[in-house]
Order: C-alpha cells, then structure tokens, then sequence
C-alpha cells in the first residue's frame, strides 16, 4: 500500500492561485471555500527584498491532531495514509479546526461538517494525481508514494533536504518543503 | 483580532458550565460545613447548578452545525476517547442529572425530593466529584490542543476551576439574597470565600500570562494583546478591575464590616466577579493565535 505525500517547492512558485482555482472547482467548492491557500513571507529590507509564496494544504500529518480530537470519530486515515472526514458522522463541533496547528480545515455551513484537503483521492485510486499538482504551470508540487525511495517525489525530497512545516510539532505532516 | 473558530456560544458554554459547578461546590460547601449560617445559599446555589449548567450545554449543542440539524448524530459523541469533548459529554450528561436531583432533594420538591432527601449526603459526594471534573474540564478541553500555543499549558485548568469557584460562590450568594434578603447580614461569612479564591485565580492568571509571554512566540503574541494589544482595555478593565481587584476589596470590607455594608455593596461585589469570569472566558477564547508555521 502506498503511503502518499506531496514535495512542494517555493523556490518555483510564482502565486498564481491556479492550484487553489482547480481545487474549488474538482471539490465544487465555494469562492470563499479553500482547500489550498497561497501564504506569503516576506523578507529583507529594499533594495535586497525577497517574497516567497508558500502553498499551504492539508498535510495529512501521521499524528493528527484533528483526528485526536474529534469526538464523534468522524475523522480517519485511509490506508493509503489520507486523513478523511466521514461526511454521515461529522457533527460540525469546530475543535478539529481549533486543534490544526497549520489552520487547514473549515467548515461548510451548508452541510454543517467539517472539510478539507483529501488529496483528490478519486482522481488518486483511478492512477491520476491531485487537481493541484496536475494544474501548476511551474510544476511546484510533486505528487507521489513517500515509501517508494525510487519515486519522483522521495528522490526530490531526498536531494533537497525538503522538511515539512513546523517540525517540532510533532504532527509528522506528509507534504515537505524546498523553502527558498 | 485572530479568527477563532470558536464564538460567544461557546464562550458561554465555559462560562455557564464553570460557574454552575462552582455554584454547586459553593452549596455542598455551606450545607456540609456551614449549616447554620444560611440555609439559604445552600439552597440557592444548589437551584442554580443544575440549570446554568443544562443552559450552557445547550449553547455547546447550538455551536453544532451538522449535529444541531440532525442530532441523532449527537450519539457519536461519547466514540472517541481521546477527544476531551467525549469526556465532556460523558461528565455534563452525569452532572446535570446529579445537581437538578441535589436541588429537589435538598428544597424537597415534589416528591422525588422528598424520596431523595435521605440521600442528599450520597448525592453531595457523587455531585462534588462530577462538578469539580466539570469546572477543571472546561479548562482542559481547550488546554490540550497544540493549535492554538497560548492555550496549550496546564495552567489553564487551574485557572477555569478558580474562576469557576469564585463565580459560583457568587451565584450562591446573589441566589440567597433573591431567596431571603434578610439573610443578607450572614453572606458577610462568605465573603472570606470570594477573598481566598479571588486571590487563588489572580495568582494564576498572574503565572499564566507572565508565563506565556515566554512560553513560545505565538503565546507571546497573545498575552501581548491582553496585556497591551487590541484586547488590553477589556483585560484590564473587565477582567483586573472589575472581575478580581473590585471584588476582592469589597469582600475585605465586607468580611471585617460584617453584616454592616449596604446590600446593594454585597450583591454588586458578586456581579463583579461574573462580570470577570465572562470577561475572561472571551478574552482567552479571543486572544487564541495560531502556530506560526511558516517561521
């Protein structure tokens, strides 16, 4: 069974939302709704000024807090290792949202359940890869199976030294980082 | 301000919650040691727990979006436990029962009270436990979770179960002066409670957000915005002010003056201190920042 990560790597994204337009419109979500949300650091002082975009999802942490904490047990890993939300069991308590340190998760008001990144998992179980990997015009995210050494996504990791956010969390998250 | 999942709902849920087990202490307290000074706080705090409770929890219920429109859904949960909402439920759906019992059983309403009246000693035991776990709880339920950093540390228990004493103590005494206004003179008694456990929660508010400020960055932030932020006015205000200092000198007077202070004094030292834990409540709830993950 796999066990399915994403690399991202700022140094190649230019903030163009196409990953977060796709997700919205693959998951039928609302403008306001976002699964993917482009975060911006900027550093240093003019003229040596830098702006990194930092694409932020789900990380489908191996110790999710979220999944902890959920009362009704709404909250899963599937085997492939994607956190899920049972859609009939979720009743829309907010703690999971209050417990995600990387503040991914929402709720939907029109069914009143909690939501949030599931790595496209249909596109993913019929050999496809997640809207926002397929969609980026600079190819930022690399989609693929963290227990394969030999996989795309495991050799970029690999040889970049990618590191997911916020380590010392200790939520082992499962999309990793090439920081600029 | 950060956004907090979280609204005024459950903010009076906390609130509500601490201050009906506190109530519920503040009665078993003064009908097992006190019998003799009022009878009537012990019976206005026990009327009062039960229901301050039951209405917190509805606010609880009415935060829900899936399970409020569809509330078989409510029956999952008590599934998972290591979620402290589970504890919760389980602890809240014992408690209620237990106080709305306590109440009837010492005021012998109906007859169930007069049935239960030879238990009261069984139901005091058993209801101290259950309002103690709900009090301490309520504080738990937002310590353990490492998504909001300024939340995340024991003494935040602590904190909630000393607010929910002293407000509870303070619907007690409001309660006996509604019930029988002469008994007005003997409350003085229990103005050394409100001095002991207004000191007790100064003090850990005091460690608690001195502490945050070098706990982590992201706690930091949020005492700061307590301390000298956007929030500032409310916590200094509401929560010092109002909430602790002004109680805390009125229940000194009160105390040594016994039985001589105006009663308008004696029932506003104790909506002081509910204007305080209502005050406080919000202001962790809306002081809450998240992790800095891109750092």
């Amino acid at each position: 069974m796999p066990r399915y990560g994403i690399a991202i790597d700022t140094t190649k994204c230019i903030g163009c939302h196409a990953c977060k337009v796709a997700c919205q419109n693959h998951n039928g979500l609302e403008c306001d709704q976002k699964f993917n949300t482009i975060r911006q650091v900027d550093r240093g002082k003019y003229p040596s000024f830098a702006r990194e975009f930092v694409p932020t999802q789900c990380n489908h942490c191996e110790d999710a807090p979220c999944q902890r904490v959920c009362p009704t047990g709404a909250i899963y890993t599937s085997p492939e290792g994607i956190v899920l939300v049972h859609r009939n069991r979720c009743v829309g308590c907010k703690y999971c949202i209050e417990a995600c340190p990387y503040k991914v998760r929402l709720i939907d008001h029109h069914e009143g359940i909690s939501i949030k990144c599931w790595f496209c998992i249909d596109l993913v179980l019929q050999g496809g890869e997640p809207a926002c990997v397929t969609t980026c015009p600079t190819q930022v995210r690399i989609f693929g199976d963290l227990d394969d050494p030999n996989s795309r996504v495991s050799r970029f990791i690999a040889e970049n030294r990618a590191q997911p956010l916020r380590p010392d969390l200790g939520t082992k998250p499962k999309i990793f980082y090439k920081r600029s | 301000m950060p956004e907090s999942a979280w609204g005024w709902l459950i903010v009076t849920y906390l609130f509500l919650a601490g201050a009906g087990s506190g109530a519920f202490i503040a009665a078993v307290a003064c009908d097992l040691l006190a019998p003799d000074w009022s009878k009537a706080l012990a019976r206005a705090g026990s009327l009062a727990a039960g229901p301050l409770v039951a209405v917190g929890t509805s606010a609880l219920v009415l935060d829900l979006e899936a399970g409020l429109w569809e509330p078989w859904r409510q029956v999952y949960l008590v599934f998972n436990p290591s979620s402290m909402i589970t504890w919760g439920v389980v602890i809240l759906s014992a408690f209620i029962p237990v106080s709305l019992l306590y109440a009837a059983a010492l005021n012998e309403i109906t007859f169930i009270g007069r049935y239960f009246r030879k238990y009261v000693w069984h139901l005091e035991v058993i209801g101290t436990v259950l309002a103690f776990s709900t009090a301490i709880y309520t504080g738990v339920l937002i310590a353990v979770i490492n998504g909001v950093p300024f939340w995340n540390t024991p003494l935040m228990p602590l904190l909630f179960l000393a607010s929910a004493l002293s407000t509870g103590l303070a619907v007690a005494m409001i309660g006996a002066a509604i019930i029988d206004i002469s008994t007005i003179r003997t409350l003085s008694n229990f103005a050394l409670g409100h001095v002991i456990f207004l000191s007790v929660e100064g003090v850990v508010l005091l460690l608690f957000v001195f502490m945050s400020l070098t706990r982590s960055v992201e706690a930091a932030q949020s005492a700061m915005m307590l301390l000298s932020g956007a929030l500032s006015p409310f916590f200094w205000a509401l929560v010092v002010v109002v909430g602790i200092l002004a109680p805390f000198v009125l229940s000194i007077v009160e105390y040594y003056e016994y039985g001589r202070m105006p009663k308008y004094l004696v029932v506003g030292a104790d909506l002081c201190v509910l204007i305080g834990g209502i005050s406080l409540r919000a202001l962790i709830i809306y002081s809450g920042t998240a992790p800095q993950v891109l750092a």
